[in-house]
């Protein structure tokens, strides 16, 4: 017997429930973790609208503490959403902003 | 779900020196399985820039190794996987192996990662980049990694469902159990390789407090086109650093820390990186201090003096303590030995400890087979056949033995296949004898 689309994902929802309550405390856990990253992410994507900006311009505008916004930075180059474009006038910083296209829904 | 491997070597440890012993091992006609623990082969070596004396990419020296072990018809390579328990005797070992669930079917999954593209939740990578880069719930540990096969974090999943959609192959499995693997082999080869001195063990040092003091392996990732920064940045804020020091012996040769010994590497590597941190910037500053340089092998020396005519500053003195400043910037207090141990300070924005190694296991309990009182694998005759070990059939290789450096693990991992080749054809040998033997006594009877 084979089944539809439409059943499969039915299946496939109802047991990602069934592990979600499973594994309640973790996956409770997860969900903060995410979004709290969402949250930054989002006040990193906000002040890296307009020109390239170093680590130190986005913790300043974010009030983020540079190691972490450096963390996030580096999480997002990885997975194409933010590129390096270019360096600052001393040659100390490299300069981010966010790719056109990120690969990142 | 068990299955059953009878083989002739086992080798445990899939580093540069486990990959050399079961592929010479393999090339003979031998039949390997190489356990490795981790998602990936490689060991430590897979992590580093360039290696010295020659700084030839470390890549494109270990990459094809680590195919190689994959594509072997005569090696079984069992990647996340664990020793569960040693029974029998000489030449005659009972092995189970538990394979941990990645939750991805590994002959389904095609490394496209189009899973990890679309996970919302990225995590420290802790065990490749040191908590420097990220990695998402599910994810191909490192670029090169084999097998190229993603794992899930199941720990921080939110079975979101994203990757289940992504995945053309349907290789995600979430109800995936531990597997095993009965191995019946005529000997065993450890190569468990070694860690580092933790960098926050000497507490007057701020490894692990101060952002901008680092180690020798992450500044290995600082290096490598593949590292998370794909620069030379500090961690505290990004910025390039232009006053590099190394702190040599951080965490060898140091009593406090209960490790008497000299640990080999950490002059070289320390040289190594300071030429490379030289050619990728040109205006900074390196200073390296030392209380001895231990240039010990072929064409080390050269590289030595090298370093020095290229300008990078050798001071002979010993570090005390370090603090930071309210930029972060490192302050190093250090007695200079050849200025009659004066006492000064001296600011750095990139302070390396040049830490040291240990071993990466203790054997022991599951193989019965003892370490030296430094932790490394005990070695009846260390200077005929530094490769036994106190167990017959057992035997050992590269830095579990002891500190060494890539060229001699790859010496006493050809040695040790060496040695286990001769204890296979002897042993096995042996046993047809005996089966001859009883079947002409049989005959006769
Ligand atoms: C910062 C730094 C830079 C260096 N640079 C250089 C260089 O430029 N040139 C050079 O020659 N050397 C260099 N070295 C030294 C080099 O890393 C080692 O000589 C080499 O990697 C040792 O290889 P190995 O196989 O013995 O150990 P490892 O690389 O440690 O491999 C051991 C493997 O065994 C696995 N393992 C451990 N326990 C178990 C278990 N119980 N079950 C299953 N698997 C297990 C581990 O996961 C690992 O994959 C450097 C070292 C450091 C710290």
């Amino acid at each position: 017997m084979t089944i539809t689309d439409k059943e499969a994902a039915q299946k496939r929802t109802a047991m990602l429930a069934d592990l979600r309550k499973e594994r309640r405390e973790k996956v409770e856990h997860a969900q903060s973790l995410l979004k709290g990253q969402q949250a930054v992410r989002k006040t990193l994507s906000r002040v890296m609208q307009g020109e390239p900006r170093s680590i130190p311009e986005i913790a300043a505008a974010t009030n983020l503490p540079p190691h972490e916004v450096l963390w996030h930075i580096t999480a997002m180059k990885k997975y194409g959403e933010v590129v390096e474009d270019g360096m600052d006038e001393d040659f100390a910083f490299y300069l981010y902003r966010l790719a056109k296209e990120p690969i990142h829904e | 779900m068990t299955n059953t491997l009878k083989i002739d070597a086992l080798v445990v440890g899939g580093g540069i020196a486990g990959m050399q012993a079961s592929l010479d091992l393999a090339d003979q006609g031998y039949q390997v399985a190489l356990v490795e623990k981790n998602p990936s082969v490689g060991g430590m070596m897979a992590g580093l820039s360039k290696v010295f004396p020659t700084l030839d990419c470390c890549s494109c020296i270990t990459t094809p190794k680590m195919s190689a072990v994959a594509h072997h018809a005569n090696i079984s390579l069992m990647t996340y996987s664990e020793v569960q328990s040693v029974m029998g005797n000489e030449g005659d070992y009972q092995v189970r192996v538990m394979k941990k669930p990645r939750y991805v079917i590994e002959d389904e999954c095609s490394g496209c990662r189009s899973c990890e593209m679309v996970c919302p939740l990225d995590l420290p990578d802790y065990d490749n980049e040191y908590g420097r880069g990220a990695h998402r719930v599910i994810y191909v540990p490192f670029s090169t990694a084999v097998p190229q096969k993603a794992l899930i974090d199941i720990d921080n999943c939110i079975y979101c469902g994203k990757c289940l959609k992504a995945c053309t192959t349907n290789a995600i499995d979430f109800a995936q159990q531990p597997e095993y693997v009965n191995i019946e082999t005529t000997s065993i080869v450890l190569a468990t390789g070694y860690k580092t001195t933790p960098y926050d063990a000497k507490k007057e040092y701020g490894g692990g407090r101060l952002r901008n003091v680092v180690h020798g392996m992450m500044v290995e990732r600082l290096l490598a086109p593949t590292g998370a920064y794909g620069r030379q940045l500090r961690p505290s804020d990004g910025r390039q650093p232009d006053n590099i020091a190394y702190v040599q012996c951080a965490g060898s040769r140091d009593l406090t820390l209960g490790v008497d010994y000299c640990s080999r590497v950490c002059c070289m590597y320390a040289i190594k990186q300071a030429m490379l941190l030289a050619g990728a910037l040109p205006m900074a500053d390196i200073t390296i201090y030392y209380m001895d340089i231990r240039a010990f092998g072929k064409g080390y020396e050269q590289f030595y003096e090298n370093a020095k005519a290229m300008g990078i500053q050798f001071v002979k003195g010993k570090v005390a303590r370090i603090t930071e400043d309210e930029n972060q910037n490192p302050i190093l207090r250090v007695e200079l030995i050849d200025q009659n141990s004066r006492v000064v300070e001296r600011k750095h924005d990139l302070a390396v400890l040049s830490v040291g190694m240990l071993p990466g296991f203790d054997p022991n309990s599951m193989y019965g087979v003892p370490v030296d009182k430094d932790g490394f694998i005990k070695a009846p005759n260390p200077n005929i056949s530094p490769t036994l070990t106190m167990r017959e059939g057992i035997f050992a290789t590269g830095t579990a033995t002891g500190p060494m450096d890539i060229v001699d693990s790859i010496i006493t991992a050809g040695a040790v296949a060496a040695e286990a080749a001769a204890y296979i054809q002897s042993h096995n040998g042996h046993r047809q004898l005996v089966a001859e033997q009883t079947e002409r006594s049989v005959t006769h009877a």
